[in-house]
């Protein structure tokens, strides 16, 4: 596209030409985009909550120069400055932070927004983690950028044989339980194939009673008693709803057998709604739920 | 006062246009990075060093947001002034013919479709708004049995519209995915950070229907008078009407795709007008164009400054200014 070969000629020649900063050639995103990215990035804005995670388990904070609103983990980022939220970033705070590189995600943030700050001169990396493997990936291209290849290696590997542990037990148990994962209530909606939470509950051996090719379904009561949860997982950030009402809007349904043998849990929501390594601690809990047999030598943080 | 009316409308075009340039340059100094009013002046003079994020804020990000509220502003309100001067009815606005309601379920279906905004999103709007526009007018015209235009059948009609678009449109956010509907939802509360740089020349659209618009208005002081005197005095009503509509339609439905839905602008500025300088047309075109301008540019100050984090739609501060105002207009109006 004309226009495009257009914008990265301009970045390229406004790079040139600020004095201190050392290109490091164009480079390619996760999505797929050519853009160029200064050799060493000492002004770097998070625009989403997981890339704050990231940079922070990369060690790579002294580069963060501002994130976006809801960036509370770890409490450390809550102190930086905040350009809006993931949704609705902040142009002109994000201007006056003079940031040297933005990292985005394609899913959280808009399209029109992130070509608006392209255009405004500031290089722009998108990653796009759809499912663990490619966390991994985002992880080991964040890595490079910021010259934390090592951390990034480190966190890739510790990962990835924390997912193997937990497939491995897997392996020994028997029949997999049909699991119903609620991520909202009123209305109420869950997960299909193309999500996290799917391949976390398959992964933790278990069966998705909402596969399907709608991302986040919503359910109405007659479908779930249609469903027949065995297991049932709550998000804790369900409605906006105490644990305790969640909990009870689900205890009235005794003819489901999740209900009967009381096998449903409000699960930490943080560990299932960002693209960080998080996601591992979630797969671990509920390993754990839908499998206590194969996992109880281990000590892990349960859900209440 | 004993004035011409060419004096007048240069009078008051200068005293609006000035006021215009004031406020603007204001919008400009201020926003979330905070103030920069001596920059802002600098403005004036020309681009200072391109490179500082000073100059990046005030000329790439502040700038055309404040020419896009400007034309926003002064579209919807000569909107309304148009349908009220049709309707001989001041609570008339875009959104009472249902107009509005058609350009956004068009724009919409044009961004569940995931087109861009121009021509893409423009277009369905466009589209949808004279869909509207051609059914409330036919429906009008046949339930009157002739071919004028009625007044009532036409309001009747556009009130149905708008609630049939409604239903229409919460039906398409109902099956839109959770992602999409955030975006939707802050347009339907009409937004103007959506706006991308490059999209400023579609704004150019809108100013040969402002020059029409002020062709038309000794027509439209005519129309005023009912449409048998108007008839009478050598006016094809039906044509003028028409032809109005259409081009309202237009502006709107290029207003309305690039911002969303903004109500209350059309009402209320048309209103301080006609309170202000009295029903004459040729005043009030002018009139309403610069003074919703600098209206929407305020509201759009607002939007951007007053929250600690982040920003507001700016639907939400034109109508809550918005209906109050009105009420006090109508309540001072009547004593």
């Amino acid at each position: 596209m004309p226009r495009n070969t257009d914008i990265m000629l301009t970045l390229a020649l406004i790079f040139l030409l600020l004095p201190g900063n050392i290109l490091a050639g164009p480079v390619v995103d996760q999505v797929g985009r050519t853009l160029v990215v200064p050799e060493n990035p000492k002004r770097v804005i998070a625009l989403a909550p997981s890339i704050t995670e990231i940079i922070y388990d990369l060690g790579q904070e002294e580069r963060l120069v501002g994130v976006t609103q809801y960036s509370t983990y770890p409490t450390e980022a809550e102190s930086l400055p905040r350009v809006g939220s993931y949704v609705r970033l902040d142009l002109e705070k994000i201007v006056a932070l003079k940031p040297d590189l933005c990292l985005a995600t394609k899913d959280g943030n808009p399209k029109h927004t992130v070509e608006k700050i392209v255009n405004l001169g500031i290089p722009v990396y998108v990653i796009n983690p759809r499912n663990l493997e490619q966390i991994m990936d985002a992880i080991t291209r964040l890595g490079s950028l910021l010259h934390a290849e090592k951390a990034a290696l480190e966190l890739v590997s510790g990962m990835t044989k924390r997912i193997e542990h937990v497939k491995e037990q897997v392996k020994k148990g028997g029949r997999k339980p049909r699991v119903f994962f609620q991520i909202d209530a009123e209305p109420l909606f869950s997960a299909g194939t193309n999500t996290f939470i799917h391949e976390l509950i398959e992964l933790a051996g278990g069966i998705n009673t909402t596969a399907g090719e709608v991302s986040y379904p919503r359910y109405s009561w007659e479908d779930i008693i249609v469903l027949q949860p065995e297991i049932v997982l709550i998000s804790s950030m369900a409605g906006g709803l105490e644990p305790e009402y969640l909990l009870n809007s689900w205890k009235k349904w005794n003819l489901l057998s999740a209900v009967k043998n009381n096998r449903i849990f409000v699960v930490d929501a943080e560990l299932f709604d960002r693209p960080t390594p998080r996601l591992i601690d979630g797969l671990e809990v509920i390993a754990e739920i839908i499998h206590p047999e194969l996992f109880k030598e281990n000590n892990i943080k349960t859900a209440e | 006062m004993n004035m011409s009316i060419g004096r007048k409308i240069i009078l008051t075009t200068l005293l609006l246009s000035t006021a215009l340039v004031l406020i603007g340059i204001i919008a400009i100094a201020a926003g979330s990075a905070g103030m920069h009013f001596r920059e802002a002046l600098a403005i004036l003079a020309g681009p200072g060093e391109p490179d500082s994020a000073t100059a990046t804020i005030l000329w790439q990000i502040r700038l055309p947001r404040v020419i896009l509220a400007a034309f926003v502003g002064g579209t919807l309100a000569l909107g309304g002034l148009v349908f009220q001067a049709l309707l001989r009815n001041p609570l008339a606005e875009p959104y009472i013919l249902g107009i509005s309601g058609g350009s956004a379920i068009g724009a919409i279906l044009a961004m569940l479709l995931g087109l861009s905004y121009f021509p893409g999103v423009t277009f369905f709007s466009f589209t949808g708004s004279l869909l509207v526009l051609a059914f409330v007018t036919t429906l009008a015209g046949t339930t009157m049995g002739n071919t004028m235009l009625s007044r009532d059948s036409l309001l009747l009609g556009g009130v149905m519209m708008n609630a049939f678009c409604a239903a229409v449109i919460m039906f398409l956010i109902s099956m839109t995915r959770s992602f999409q509907v955030q975006h939707i939802l802050y347009w339907l509360m009409g937004d103007l950070t959506t706006m991308q740089k490059g999209q400023l020349p579609i704004l150019l659209l809108v100013l040969p229907c402002f020059v029409v618009i002020f062709i038309l208005a000794r027509p439209m002081n005519l129309l005023l008078l009912g449409r048998e005197t108007a008839a009478a005095m050598g006016i094809n009503v039906k044509k003028i009407v028409l032809l109005l509509l259409v081009i309202t339609s237009l502006m709107v439905s290029v207003i309305v795709s690039l911002s969303g839905l903004i109500g209350f602008v059309g009402l209320v500025i048309p209103h301080i007008f006609r309170l202000l300088l009295g029903p004459d047309h040729r005043l009030l075109v002018p009139a309403c164009l610069l003074g919703g301008a600098s209206y929407l540019i305020l509201c759009d100050l607002m939007a951007r400054v007053l929250p600690s984090s982040g920003e507001l739609p700016v639907g939400i501060i034109t109508s809550m200014i918005g209906a109050p105002l009105f009420i006090v207009l109508l309540l001072r109006n009547r004593t």
